[in-house]
């Protein structure tokens, strides 16, 4: 029986947390008649440990000691070349795979690793065999990546550069001929030497075949995507807020609406408010100096924080939930589940009663 | 660290690479050298480190002897072509430079070799004593630091392989290019900080001359238990968490290789400019 699927992406810059927080939400989610997974990107060697991660690999296995949790990490390679199988002739998709541009673009182009983790986001859900899917993803533009990439991903293949050279439509085989008789392209070939620019036609032109049923496949994935819950990872740090903001003013254009941002490692404003007060209850002096001076640093690293915040709460009529600043990196599956204990909102956000 | 003509700083993304950058920046200046501070592709932090709202690809003087840019890969191309490969303007560059634009998307080494080119082509200037480079984030470091070969291996003849061989051989000399890794003491960044040391001494692509932890938190001095024993408070709270993080810390602080020199976790700092002057207090001694 095909389940209704509820997706949550979780994204964000670099650094932030994004893989832990996107594991601590699956626990969460997870029950043993509820199947959740979560397809995680590059997760630290204990986070991986801890959800018994040992390799690249699109197929989700269970995690130990959570009922209905499933966990992977994503693999944009074999992604790619699924796709490849799935959307290019068989033929040139022998010739594809056996290019060696192909593993240098599925590594390289900048939004490669997020076309894949839509791809396989996409196919998850398609599975109809989870009710909760979360999706980490890669911190490519501050996580922007994964909602243009689809676009981005059919521009590239439409054959920007053989769309110049030869006009809008497509080529056969043999314009290559001419193509390298141009003598613009001469040049060319004296800058870059040998038979390099022929050899990325080539390449350009086999997957330019691919283009209609890639286009097709990139609406598809971005519907899952307007469809699904999506929350925005920060810290108050200068870099990541401005990636925030950068997102915020981006993603209208592809008509997806962050459901939260999140706050990690916040600190508590009762600590600003609380510094240069006296402190009770420390009979010893010293303890008593060393405790007072320590809160005035940590007060006001509070405040900066609560200063930083000032321009993303309700920026944007989006609910902004803090994730608290904890001393013990919650590596474990049970620190895990204790990390979003007391986000205040955030359950009705991802479906959670 | 500053006696080279370049500089590359890099590290995982969020560790501090572009106030680390800025901050050796002030030093150099400081120190009566002529001093550039380049922000490569994607780089956004460091014109705020350097206390202006943006930089341009030409540079910018920030205070005596201190100047910063950024390279946006449009510019880097037309100069690539023009100054290191010397097409002719009579011909159609603007479609080379379209041709070219689309293949650095697409061919390995182009994009890294273009902009590159740019920070390597400053350092060989008379107009500088140091090129600083706030690099792209360490993930992206290697497939830079290997375009040249990359290059090399794919294109057997041509302007742009002769020049990815200048470029192979200005990295890999110790007497004019190093490269300093910044990390936090966290995991992530110390297991990719300890990845590119393996990956880099293992091409021989670049002297490493240092590794720089950043945000260090100082002990205490007081008995987590002691703390945890008073009753709850703000004071309790921060005392515990502080002292939580300083452990966490110490566990990835031994593990940084050659961690030569270390900056402390600022805090309170409300702009970035006052995080960049007050580093290059600190590191002043040490390098």
């Amino acid at each position: 029986m095909r389940k209704t699927t509820r997706t949550v992406i979780v994204t964000g810059a670099g650094g932030v947390g994004k893989t832990t927080i996107s594991a601590a939400l699956a626990i969460r989610l997870a029950e043993p008649d509820r199947r959740t997974v979560v397809m995680t990107v590059d997760p630290a060697r204990r986070l991986a440990d801890a959800l018994d991660l040992h390799s690249l690999s699109n197929e989700p296995s269970p995690v130990p000691g959570v009922p209905g949790l499933w966990a992977s990490t994503l693999d944009a390679t074999a992604s790619w070349e699924g796709v490849v199988q799935r959307y290019a002739d068989p033929d040139v998709a022998e010739r594809l795979l056996e290019n060696h541009y192909f593993r240098a673009i599925a590594d390289r182009f900048p939004a490669a690793q997020s076309f894949a983790g839509t791809e396989t986001m996409a196919t998850m859900i398609e599975t109809g065999s989870w009710d909760a899917i979360v999706i980490d993803t890669p911190p490519s533009a501050g996580g922007l990546d994964f909602f243009l990439a689809p676009s981005q991903t059919a521009d590239l293949i439409g054959g920007k550069l053989l769309r110049w050279l030869t006009g809008a439509q497509l080529p056969g085989r043999r314009f290559l001929y001419r193509f390298t008789g141009k003598p613009l392209l001469k040049i060319a070939d004296t800058v870059l030497g040998g038979a390099l620019l022929e050899d990325v036609a080539e390449f350009l032109l086999d997957l330019r075949t691919m283009y209609d049923r890639l286009a097709a496949r990139a609406s598809t994935i971005q519907q899952h995507q307007r469809r699904a819950t999506t929350l925005v990872v920060t810290t108050a740090d200068p870099a990541p807020v401005a990636e925030v903001l950068r997102f915020f003013e981006e993603l209208t254009d592809v008509s997806i609406s962050p459901d939260a941002v999140l706050l990690n490692r916040a600190l508590p404003l009762a600590w600003a408010d609380a510094v240069g007060r006296p402190v009770r209850g420390i009979p010893n002096p010293e303890i008593r100096a060393v405790l007072k001076a320590n809160l005035a640093l940590w007060g006001g690293e509070a405040r900066r924080q609560a200063t930083a915040m000032e321009g993303l709460a309700g920026r944007y009529g989006v609910p902004l939930l803090t994730v608290p600043w904890v001393a013990e990196p919650p590596i474990t599956v049970d620190n895990l589940s204790l990390l979003l204990d007391d986000v205040a909102g955030l359950d009705p956000i991802v479906g959670l009663t | 660290m500053l006696d080279r003509r370049l500089l590359i700083v890099s590290g995982k993304g969020g560790v501090g690479k572009s106030a680390v950058s800025a901050a050796l920046g002030i030093i150099a200046a400081r120190r009566g050298k002529r001093v550039l501070v380049l922000a490569m592709v994607g780089s956004t932090g460091l014109a705020s480190h350097l206390g202006v709202d943006t930089l341009a690809y030409d540079p910018t003087r920030i205070r005596p002897g201190l100047f910063g840019m950024a390279v946006d890969r449009s510019h880097a191309l037309d100069e690539y072509l023009g100054l290191q490969l010397h097409i002719t303007r009579s011909l159609p560059t603007r479609q080379l430079s379209n041709a070219l634009s689309v293949l650095a998307d697409t061919a390995p080494g182009i994009r890294e070799i273009i902009t590159m080119g740019k920070p390597i082509f400053e350092a060989w200037s008379d107009k500088w004593d140091l090129v600083i480079v706030d690099a792209p984030p360490i993930g992206q470091l290697q497939s830079y630091l290997s375009a040249p070969q990359t290059i090399t291996g794919l294109v057997p003849t041509g302007a742009v392989r002769e020049q990815a061989a200048r470029l192979e051989t200005t990295l890999a000399d110790p007497r004019v290019s190093s490269l300093v890794l910044v990390t936090t003491p966290e995991e992530l960044a110390v297991q990719e900080t300890r990845e590119a040391i393996a990956e880099v001494d293992a091409g021989r692509q670049i002297l490493i001359s240092g590794v720089i932890a950043n945000r260090v938190l100082a002990p205490l001095g007081i008995p987590q238990d002691a703390i945890a024993a008073l009753p709850d408070s703000p004071a309790r709270a921060a005392g515990l968490l502080h002292t939580g993080l300083v452990e966490a810390q110490a566990l990835w602080l031994d593990a940084i290789p050659r961690d030569d020199r270390r900056l402390p976790f600022l805090f309170g700092f409300h702009t970035t400019g006052e995080v960049a002057a007050r580093l290059a207090d600190i590191l002043e001694a040490s390098v």
